[in-house]
C-alpha cells in the first residue's frame, strides 16, 4: 500500500491550531525539511512520528493519510430491510478482510477456473438465459427445486469461503456479508444463520451471483443484478409460467395467497420471491398483472414466518461449540475452521482474532477458539 | 507520579490478590495503577469473565476503581482517537506480523488502551504479545505483566508469598502466559528456584 500525507489536511490543521511548519517540526522532534519533504510527498514520516503527528494535530490516519487502495477489500453487503450502510459499517467489513488475509494460506487451494457472468442484465429475457446455463451446470432441469446443497456446491467452485455465522436474528445491520480479497483472488461470505429459512436460501443466491460478478462487487449495479438473478435463479420462468396461469384463474385473493403458498413451500423460497418472479413473468410477457398488492404479500408473509436456520440446524440453541463448527465443515463444505485450526496451532494467534474475524461476542470467540485450540 | 496502565487480563490476574492495587504509589518513580473504563465494560459484557471472576463486582473492587479512574478532557479524547487509529491502521498494514509467533492483531480495544498510554503518559501492562509488538513499533513504553509484579515486590509493595499464591492461582486457572511460566525460574528465581 502506497502512503501519503494529505497536504491540504495538514496545512488546514496547522491553520486550525495556530502552528507554523516550524513549530510543528518542533514539536514533533524533526527537521523543518522533513516536514516539507513529507508534505511535497518525498517522504513518509516513521511509526512513531506519525503518532506524534496524529496527537498534536489531532487528526486521525484517515485524515493525515492517502492510500492507495491496492489490495483494499471489496465489501457488499446484503443488508437487513431499510438498514443504512454507513462508512463506519464499510470499514469494520473492511478491516475483516484484512485481517482474513494471512488465513488464506491455511486454506486448502481454491479452483482456477470458475464460471463467471460476463455481462449481467437484469432484463428477465437475459437473466433467463443465465440461470438456464447455471442450472443446466447444475444439473437441474427449470422447474426442479433448487437445493442448498446445489448452491453450496457452486460456492466451492467457484472459489468462495462460506462462514457461517451466528449474528442475531435483528442486531445486525446485515444478514450476509461478502468480502472479495482480490489480489488474493478469494472470497469469503459470511452468512447470517440466525435467518429465516425462507429467506436463507434467495440470500445464499444473491451471494452467489457476487461471485459470478466479481467486477460488480460493492456497486448498486452489483446488489441489483445479484438479487435479480437469485430471484429467477430460485423461481425460474418455466415456474413462474404455470403458476401465474393457476394463480389468475383463482376467484379470490386468498385463492391466489394460497397458490403461490404453495409453490413457495414446494421450493421452500418466500412468498415474495414467488410473487415478485410471476410480476416479472407477466410484465414480460404483456399478461395481466395478479390482482393481489405488495402489502398483502408481507402482511401474509410476516404471519407465517419459519423457524430461523439456526433452529432448525442446531436444535436445542446455542449449539456447543464442536457442534457449530461440525456443521460449517459438513453442512456448509466450508473449510474455514479447518484453516483457522491449523493458523492456531501453526502461527500461535489467540482468542482476540477469533473475535475480530467473526466479529462474534468474546466469549463465543473464546469457545470456538479452544475447541479449535485442542 | 508514574502512570501504570492496566488492561483487562493484567488486572484480572492481579486485583484479587494485591488490595489495594490501584491509586497506591510504590518504588522510586511512584509508579500509580490504573485502569480504563474500557476494561470495565469489557468484563462486563463477557459473561464468561463475569463466570471467571465473580469478585470483580464486589463492592471494595469498585469502589477502587471508580475512585482511581482517569477522566479524560475534550482535548485528550480527541487526540486518543486520532492515536487510537494511526494504531489501529498499523495492526492492519502489518497484518503478517500481527499473526505470527504467538501474536493475535490487537483490537480496537487494545489500541485504544495503547494509545492512552502515549497521550498520559502511562506505561501498558498487558501480557498480549501483539500489544508488545505494536508498543515497540511506536515506542510506548510497556511492561509484562510479570514485570510489574517484580517491581511491586522490589518495592516492598508484596511479598514472595504473595507471588507464589498469585502464581498458583493462573495456574490453578489455566491462564499462565508463557512469558509468566519464562520469567516463573528467571526473574523469580529466589522464590520458585531455577528450571527443573
Amino acid at each position: 500500500m502506497r502512503k501519503a500525507i494529505n497536504t491540504d489536511a495538514i496545512r488546514a490543521a496547522l491553520s486550525k491550531h495556530g502552528l507554523t511548519q516550524k513549530e510543528l517540526a518542533n514539536a514533533l522532534g524533526v527537521s523543518s525539511q522533513a516536514v516539507t519533504n513529507w508534505l511535497k510527498g518525498n517522504d513518509f514520516p516513521r511509526p512513531a512520528t506519525l503518532l506524534k503527528l496524529a496527537s498534536t494535530l489531532r487528526l486521525t490516519f484517515e485524515q493525515m493519510v492517502q492510500t492507495d487502495n491496492v489490495d483494499r477489500p471489496v465489501i457488499a453487503f446484503r443488508k437487513k430491510g431499510n438498514a443504512k450502510t454507513t462508512n463506519a459499517h464499510v470499514a469494520k467489513a473492511e478491516e475483516i478482510g484484512i485481517l482474513l488475509k494471512p488465513l488464506v494460506p491455511y486454506l486448502t487451494e481454491q479452483q482456477a477456473l470458475r464460471t463467471l457472468i460476463t455481462s449481467p442484465s437484469i432484463d428477465y429475457n437475459k437473466l433467463k438465459v443465465a440461470v438456464a446455463q447455471t442450472r443446466s451446470r447444475l444439473g437441474i432441469g427449470e422447474q426442479a427445486v433448487l437445493e442448498y446443497e446445489h448452491l453450496i456446491g457452486e460456492f466451492k467452485n467457484s472459489g468462495a469461503v462460506l462462514i457461517p455465522v451466528l449474528w442475531g436474528a435483528k442486531q445486525r445491520h446485515e444478514n450476509a456479508l461478502h468480502i472479495r480479497l482480490p489480489k488474493e483472488d478469494i472470497t469469503f461470505i459470511f452468512l447470517n444463520l440466525d435467518t429465516r429459512l425462507e429467506d436463507f436460501k434467495f440470500w445464499m443466491a444473491h451471494e452467489l451471483a457476487h461471485v459470478y460478478t466479481p467486477d460488480l462487487s460493492g456497486t448498486t449495479q452489483g446488489e441489483d443484478f445479484a438479487d435479480a438473478f437469485s430471484g429467477t435463479l430460485l423461481f425460474p420462468r418455466a415456474c413462474a409460467e404455470p403458476t401465474y396461469h393457476e394463480a389468475i384463474q383463482q376467484a379470490s385473493a386468498e385463492g391466489v395467497i394460497r397458490v403461490l403458498l404453495t409453490h413457495a413451500n414446494e421450493h421452500m423460497v418466500s412468498l415474495n420471491t414467488v410473487f415478485q418472479q410471476i410480476k416479472l413473468f407477466a410484465k414480460s410477457s404483456n399478461l395481466v398483472a395478479l390482482e393481489i398488492d405488495e402489502r398483502t404479500i408481507h402482511a401474509v408473509r410476516n404471519n407465517n414466518q419459519g423457524p430461523l436456520i439456526s433452529e432448525a440446524l442446531f436444535d436445542p440453541m446455542p449449539p456447543e461449540p464442536k457442534r457449530f463448527i461440525a456443521a460449517c465443515e459438513h453442512a456448509f463444505q466450508s473449510d474455514f475452521f479447518i484453516a483457522l485450526k491449523r493458523m492456531i496451532h501453526e502461527s500461535g494467534i489467540g482468542a482476540s482474532y477469533v473475535q475480530q474475524v467473526l466479529d462474534t461476542p468474546m466469549q463465543d470467540a473464546f469457545a470456538l477458539y479452544e475447541e479449535l485450540r485442542h | 507520579m508514574t502512570l501504570v496502565l492496566l488492561d483487562t487480563n493484567a488486572y484480572l490476574r492481579l486485583a484479587k490478590r494485591i488490595t489495594p492495587l490501584l491509586g497506591v504509589k510504590f518504588g522510586q518513580k511512584d509508579y500509580t495503577l490504573t485502569i480504563l473504563k474500557q476494561v470495565e465494560d469489557e468484563v462486563h459484557k463477557n459473561p464468561r469473565l463475569r463466570f471467571l471472576y465473580p469478585w470483580f463486582d464486589d463492592p471494595v473492587f469498585a469502589k477502587e476503581r471508580i475512585i482511581t479512574r482517569v477522566r479524560l478532557n475534550k482535548n485528550e479524547k480527541e487526540q486518543l482517537n486520532a492515536v487510537t487509529s494511526v494504531l489501529r491502521q498499523h495492526v492492519l498494514s502489518n497484518v503478517d506480523t500481527y499473526t505470527s509467533q504467538g501474536r493475535s492483531p490487537p483490537s480496537p480495544t487494545d489500541c485504544f488502551i495503547l494509545a492512552f498510554g502515549q497521550i498520559r503518559p502511562a506505561i501498558v501492562a498487558t501480557d498480549d504479545l501483539g500489544m508488545h509488538q505494536l508498543a515497540k513499533d511506536f515506542s510506548i513504553p510497556i511492561w509484562h505483566g510479570h514485570e510489574l509484579l517484580k517491581k511491586m515486590l522490589s518495592a516492598k509493595c508484596i511479598n514472595n508469598d504473595l507471588v507464589r499464591e498469585i502464581y498458583d492461582a493462573i495456574e490453578t486457572n489455566n491462564d499462565l502466559p508463557r512469558t509468566w511460566k519464562e520469567a516463573k525460574h528467571t526473574v523469580f528465581k529466589k522464590i520458585f528456584g531455577p528450571a527443573a
